[in-house]
């Protein structure tokens, strides 16, 4: 099985405590719901293969503790990650006003070119709503993020969610690849002429990514 | 906050009600009998023979109420150690679990003080605990019923931690723990077991592994992996292989520990 895959992608599943990371996770993997599921206490994983395109991409999901205390080593996950969904609870304003600081954590941690989704999950819950669509929208949009309501329960949007993430991780994946065979030269010697730019450090990192999805 | 001596009682066979498994939780296969797997009849009878003889040894070792046991401790360490190896008879644990790690003691000096924590103080993480109460052994008879009784103590408990040690505060997880001990002893009882595991009244703290930045668990993921480079060089290699040598691999499989702390 393993090596039928063409790739294989990292990414990891973010949001405070509660907001249903896992069952979004469960929902993708297993086509599983459970109202009374525990707590994820540092980090669980799952797999699924999945045909994206002409393509069959090993999916490597990792779920993360949403309590705080727990960044200490959730965090280091992040790197080699090439997408993260970040969940908020569409019913719990907090977690949605957490969004920012998990953006931080990201951008700290993750890689340069990182597919984030910003995901407002229980929608089915719309009569205790406490965000409202349209602002999680434009929040996304001024953080160049992409944005995607979702229910776990009920089914609503998660496979879309997350064949959303796979594909531009795809698309970008094959650019990265394209250039370098353009270049004909292995990754690290475009790096070496990348330095030359001189206002140009981020691009270097960026490049540096790549190869973490082969 | 009800007081019950869990010394006081005999054990006895207890009535397992249909669906649950002689610990309490509900069964994932309800309608296979005996979940399945049927022992035989004389090896399970043996089984209970043994488990009875195991019984009589430790109550002799431990006195009435724990009064034998700092001077059996003390005159046979290496008896103890062994017996309790072999597994503490389930019916004695809620004791001796409070025997061995010193919260006998603790609850004895600090009389009032649970109370005092459950009733008159707040804690900033009363939200964080009670959004994981109904999260935390659902399966199991004595936690299901949304606020009953099983619910309100783990609560209760959980509370009490976070505001007799601010520093740790509530830690998802610790839920796990605390429901198991109330499921062996009273409310008051579990808390200061909580708190001679997690403060070390007689064995090393535990409290590394809720602190900020987690150091034990830090420790422990080292220890992990290194023995694991040590001991099984190929299960490492085998690893990173099946992970498609992702470029920091050494890093994952320390950390992938973490998943099994979290499976029942």
């Amino acid at each position: 099985m393993d090596e039928e895959c063409d790739y294989l992608f990292k990414a990891v599943l973010i949001g405070d405590s509660g907001v249903g990371k896992s069952n979004m996770l469960s929902r993708f993997a297993k086509d599983e719901f459970r109202l009374d599921s525990k707590p994820t206490i540092g980090v669980e994983f799952a797999y699924r293969n999945i045909r994206v395109k002409d393509k069959l991409i090993k999916a490597q999901i990792w779920d993360t503790a949403g309590q705080e205390r727990f960044r200490a080593i959730t965090s280091s996950y992040y790197r080699g990650a090439l997408g993260a969904l970040l969940v908020y609870d569409i019913t719990r304003r907090s977690s949605y006003e957490s969004v920012g600081r998990w953006l931080v954590e990201l951008r700290e941690f993750g890689g340069e070119d990182m597919v984030v989704i910003l995901v407002g999950n229980k929608c089915d819950l719309g009569e205790s709503r406490e965000v409202e669509e349209e602002e999680g929208k434009e929040f996304a949009e001024t953080e160049g993020l992409c944005f995607m309501e979702t229910s776990a329960l009920k089914n609503l949007n998660v496979e879309q969610v997350f064949l959303q993430m796979i594909t531009k991780i795809l698309e970008i994946t094959s650019q990265r690849s394209l250039e370098a065979k353009m270049d004909e030269k292995p990754i690290n010697l475009l790096n070496g002429k990348e330095i030359h730019v001189a206002d140009d450090d981020d691009e270097v990192t960026a490049t540096k990514q790549a190869p973490c999805c082969y | 906050m009800e007081k019950k001596r869990i010394d006081d009682y005999e054990p006895g066979p207890v009535p397992s009600p249909r669906g649950l498994d002689r610990f309490g939780f509900v069964k994932q296969d309800a309608n296979t009998s005996e979940g399945g797997v049927k022992t035989n009849r004389s090896a399970h009878e043996y089984e209970r023979i043994k488990e009875g003889r195991r019984v009589r040894k430790w109550r002799k070792m431990i006195g009435v109420g724990g009064s034998d046991w700092k001077h059996y401790l003390r005159r046979k360490p290496y008896v103890v150690k062994r017996r309790i190896r072999k597994g503490i008879p389930d019916c004695l644990r809620g004791l001796v679990w409070q025997l061995i790690s010193g919260s006998r003691d603790l609850l004895l000096m600090n009389p009032g003080v649970y109370e005092q924590l459950v009733i008159y103080e707040t804690s900033a993480s009363e939200l964080d605990i009670i959004r994981d109460i109904s999260r935390t052994f659902p399966s199991h008879v004595f936690f299901q019923q949304r606020h009953g009784p099983g619910q309100r103590s783990l609560y209760n408990v959980l509370k009490a931690y976070s505001v007799f040690d601010r520093d740790v505060g509530y830690v998802q997880g610790m839920g796990f723990l605390a429901g198991l001990l109330l499921l062996y002893m009273s409310e008051e009882d579990a808390f200061w077991l909580l708190v001679a595991l997690l403060k070390g009244a007689v064995h090393a703290p535990m409290e590394g592994l809720y602190l900020t930045g987690l150091p034990l668990v830090q420790q422990y993921l080292f220890q992990f992996e290194r023995l694991i480079t040590k001991r099984l060089e190929e299960l490492k290699e085998e690893y990173e292989k099946k992970n498609g040598k992702l470029s920091r691999s050494g890093e994952h499989s320390k950390q992938s520990i973490l998943p099994s702390i979290n499976s029942n």
